[in-house]
């Protein structure tokens, strides 16, 4: 039987430029700039000891102050990398292999890496501010890095779908890993809360762009700019494994309401989750349901806990790439090799499930 | 039905190829104002000391530590910063009290060593950054007319998780948690302030 | 001698806020020729004040001027980083050589001038230099102390001269006033660390500014106490005079004594002149 197979090469369609990262693709070179400062911090550090030191009268040596050094540009870069890689393969694991496991393993690598190993900072969420910061007052000082990080989930999108929410991003991985047994909302209350991701987006991007006014202890009256989303990421409290009370709470808070409502963040809060359903729909391809010719089982739309499913159909803007329809699906099972599905079992003629 | 999915997949191309303009538009402006890796550090120009650095951190035990300019330490036996120099004095006349409440400065006789009178030697101070919580105390202490000035707190990049934003920058009431650019130099140091102000 | 206490009493105050003489952006020495006329270094120049605290001359300094003194033929001598730099009586120059070795040139922090020596405190290489007027080097003071020369935690080394021709210098690290020959060998130490005595040296580095009297006396200047002492020729704690009168952010408080025995200390953080008198 015929099944829409989607995207053979995963890698054709992505824009060079996107994926190089720092220094080569980016206009400025931030190479000499960096050589640059180093050059200036050496000889400033050398010029503080111009004054002679006092005779100790025996051998010492004036120890030089030690800075250690911030990640640097290789491990910055290893980030990026990391992030596409995890794109791709993600892409290639949801719609070429259809694979759950490959998707599980692959989520348990992002909440490894750009979780408990990166700490979930900076992350594509968060970089909306830093790209709003930076479109607002140019002075920001805004690495390319995070500009890699803010456009390659986006670019993918318009690609591929939401494969970034299905197997790199660590807030969904956490909350798909600890998904037990999915309750349905209402549809009504539903639609309600999907509008707020974007109105959670235009706070943030307020907040960041231009910030509240405030009163700062010493009586002063500013306007401070807030990074809200790094304020109330949930889940960054466990892969630091410490933070305040509120940040802990929330997070608990998350996980547990994860238990019940799948991936409740990334569903009715995500900002980055907004721009990218809005960019899922019109994608080149996307996860598709294959039309069969005999089954309308819809175990598929059993299967999928966040209601992404309608008409037989994985909503583009909602999927989140899971792959939880594909382990689900009879057809796919048989594909993979596993046991062929009786025809008579579940007919397209029968009123038994599969109405949604 | 061909009709409506030839226009459907006309709108979506059209969508499609105008969201990668929008892209790529926001990819080029940002990339013409990007610039190197920038981290958090502390403007000692405006540092006053007080003991939010500890406690605003998310770390539990703090990024910022004291950090002893070496050049413009003078070396003194009576260090304010490491001894209360008001305290009782020991039976040899050096004060008993301690500045840090973690006992986190260290110190030790450097160059010819005078057994009998601790006055005549020299010690080298160094901060012992596992105990230090960044509280400020001795950069109080040290500050002039008290003493050189030479200790300066600073955040440490061994420890530091570069927080997109920094909690402790939002706490600071002088403004004093600046962004700068990798490799994160203390603005005091690259501005190489001089020892005599 | 005197071994009674002493008291001392604000008499006069120059360049005070709002005069015309008030130095807006640096007061950094002070000093005083023929025994009475009180010449003050600050604001890139150096005025020349009467008896009633106005400025009968006034002349540009040398870029980074950093102390001052006034030898007994009426020539003004200034210190720089490196150099000093001499001056008629009227600001014309007249000569000035370098001071310091090679390479490393002397953080001059006081000058001055007993017979045909010019003494420079050099604080980089912490001890004074004994000078010809041209700039021949003729000897150091203060390197052959017991275990190594002035200890300056805080970079000033302040020097005065009594009558007999002895030098005097702070060694701030060691919280002692200690006097030399011209010739280097030293002649006597006192003054010790210590809080709660008066005359006792407070802190890490005390006292950052001496003078000498023409009694014999040798008074102090401490910085965090604020306070200026007067020791008798016994070294005996004679006065204190109070840090009311100066300003607590003060790391030098500069000395000069005149004839009349008037202390005459110049506070650089008000950039104010006050001379006190016994009363």
């Amino acid at each position: 039987m015929d099944s829409d197979r989607p995207v053979t090469g995963v890698g054709r369609g992505f824009s060079p430029a996107a994926t190089e990262g720092c220094g080569g693709g980016a206009k400025r070179p931030v190479w000499p700039l960096i050589l640059l400062v180093l050059a200036f911090a050496s000889s400033a550090l050398l010029a503080q000891y111009q004054k002679k030191p006092p005779d100790f009268g025996g051998i010492y040596s004036f120890p030089t102050p030690t800075h250690p050094e911030p990640r640097g540009i290789v491990l910055l870069s290893l980030d990026v990398a990391m992030l596409a890689i995890g794109l791709g393969l993600g892409a290639w694991l949801i719609l070429k292999r259809r694979s759950r496991g490959g998707v599980m393993l692959l989520s348990m690598a992002a909440i490894a890496y750009f979780g408990f190993y990166r700490k979930g900072c900076t992350c594509p969420i968060g970089s909306i501010q830093n790209v709003t910061l930076s479109l607002v007052d140019p002075r920001y000082m805004i690495s390319p890095g995070v500009i890699a990080f803010f456009l390659l989930p986006l670019v993918a999108a318009l690609l591929v779908g939401r494969v970034f929410c299905g197997g790199v991003c660590p807030l969904g991985a956490v909350q798909d890993l600890v998904l037990l047994r999915p309750k349905t909302v209402p549809e009504k209350i539903e639609r309600v809360l999907r509008w707020m991701p974007f109105v959670y987006l235009a706070v943030v991007i307020w907040f960041a762009g231009w910030g509240m006014p405030t009163v700062t202890t010493s009586g002063k009256a500013i306007v401070l700019r807030r990074f809200l989303i790094c304020e109330w990421d949930p889940f960054i409290g466990l892969f630091r494994l410490s933070g305040s009370f509120h940040m802990l709470a929330i997070g608990a808070a998350f996980i547990v309401g994860g238990m019940f409502y799948g991936r409740p963040y990334c569903r009715w809060l995500c900002p980055y989750g907004g721009l990218l359903s809005i960019l899922s729909r019109v994608s080149w391809k996307n996860v598709t349901i294959t039309p069969d010719k005999e089954l309308d089982c819809g175990l598929c739309a059993d299967a999928c806990p966040y209601g992404a499913i309608h008409n037989f159909r994985a909503d583009r803007d909602n999927c989140v790439a899971c792959a939880r329809c594909y382990e689900r699906c009879p057809r796919e099972v048989e594909r993979l090799g596993g046991e062929a599905v009786p025809a008579t079992l579940y007919s397209k003629s029968a009123s038994g499930p599969g109405a949604v | 039905m061909s009709e409506t999915s030839t226009r459907r997949k006309f709108i979506d191309t059209t969508c499609r190829v105008v969201g990668f303009a929008a892209l790529g538009g926001i990819g080029t402006i940002l990339t013409t104002r990007a610039s190197a890796h920038a981290v958090f550090q502390v403007d000692s120009l405006k540092c006053t000391s007080c003991d939010l650095c500890r406690t605003s951190c998310v770390l539990s035990l703090s990024a910022v530590k004291a950090v002893n300019e070496f050049s413009k330490c003078g070396y003194c036996m009576l260090c304010p910063a490491y001894m209360d120099v008001t305290s009782a004095p020991d039976e040899k006349g050096v004060p008993s009290g301690r500045v840090c409440p973690q006992d986190a400065i260290k110190r030790r006789v450097v160059g010819k060593e005078d057994l009998d009178d601790p006055n005549n030697n020299y010690y080298e101070y160094t901060v012992d950054e596992a105990r230090c919580t960044g509280c400020g105390k001795c950069i109080k202490a040290c500050k002039p007319p008290f003493g050189n000035g030479s200790l300066r707190l600073e955040i440490r990049y061994d420890r530091c998780v570069t927080c997109n934003e920094c909690s402790i920058q939002i706490a600071c009431p002088e403004s004093a948690i600046v962004r700068v650019p990798a490799p994160g130099l203390s603005p005091l140091v690259t501005h190489g302030e001089t020892a005599n102000g | 001698m005197e071994t009674e206490a002493r008291r001392y009493t604000p008499v006069a105050t120059l360049a005070g806020r709002g005069t015309a003489a008030e130095f807006k952006r640096s007061l950094s020495g002070v000093a005083v020729g023929a025994g009475r006329v009180i010449h003050a270094l600050g604001d890139g120049e150096v005025r020349v004040f009467d008896a009633n605290g106005g400025v009968t001359r006034a002349w540009k300094a040398p870029e980074q001027a950093a102390c001052l003194t006034v030898a007994p033929d009426g020539r003004v001598l200034i210190g720089l980083p490196g150099r000093v730099e001499i001056f008629s009586a009227t600001g014309s120059r007249v000569g000035g050589f370098a001071a310091g070795q090679a390479g490393e040139p002397a953080d001059v922090t006081a000058v001055k001038v007993v017979r045909d020596n010019v003494l420079v405190a050099d604080a980089n290489a912490r001890l004074v230099r004994r000078y010809d007027a041209t700039g021949v080097e003729r000897g150091l003071i203060g390197n052959r102390h017991k275990t190594g020369s002035f200890m300056l935690p805080n970079g000033s080394l302040d020097i005065d001269v009594d009558a007999a021709g002895a030098v005097y210098a702070t060694d701030t690290g060691r919280h002692q006033v200690t006097s030399w020959t011209l010739d280097g060998a030293p002649i006597a130490a006192f003054g010790k660390f210590g809080q709660t005595r008066p005359e006792d040296f407070v802190g890490c580095c005390n006292p950052v500014n001496l003078a000498v009297a023409p009694d014999g006396c040798v008074v102090t200047a401490e910085k965090v106490a604020a306070r200026v002492k007067v020791f008798g020729p016994d070294r005996a704690l004679l006065a204190v005079i109070g840090k009311e009168h100066f300003d607590p952010m003060c790391i030098h408080i500069h000395l000069a004594v005149d004839l009349n025995g008037r202390i005459v200390a110049a506070d650089p953080v008000r950039r104010t002149i006050t001379i006190f008198g016994r009363s």
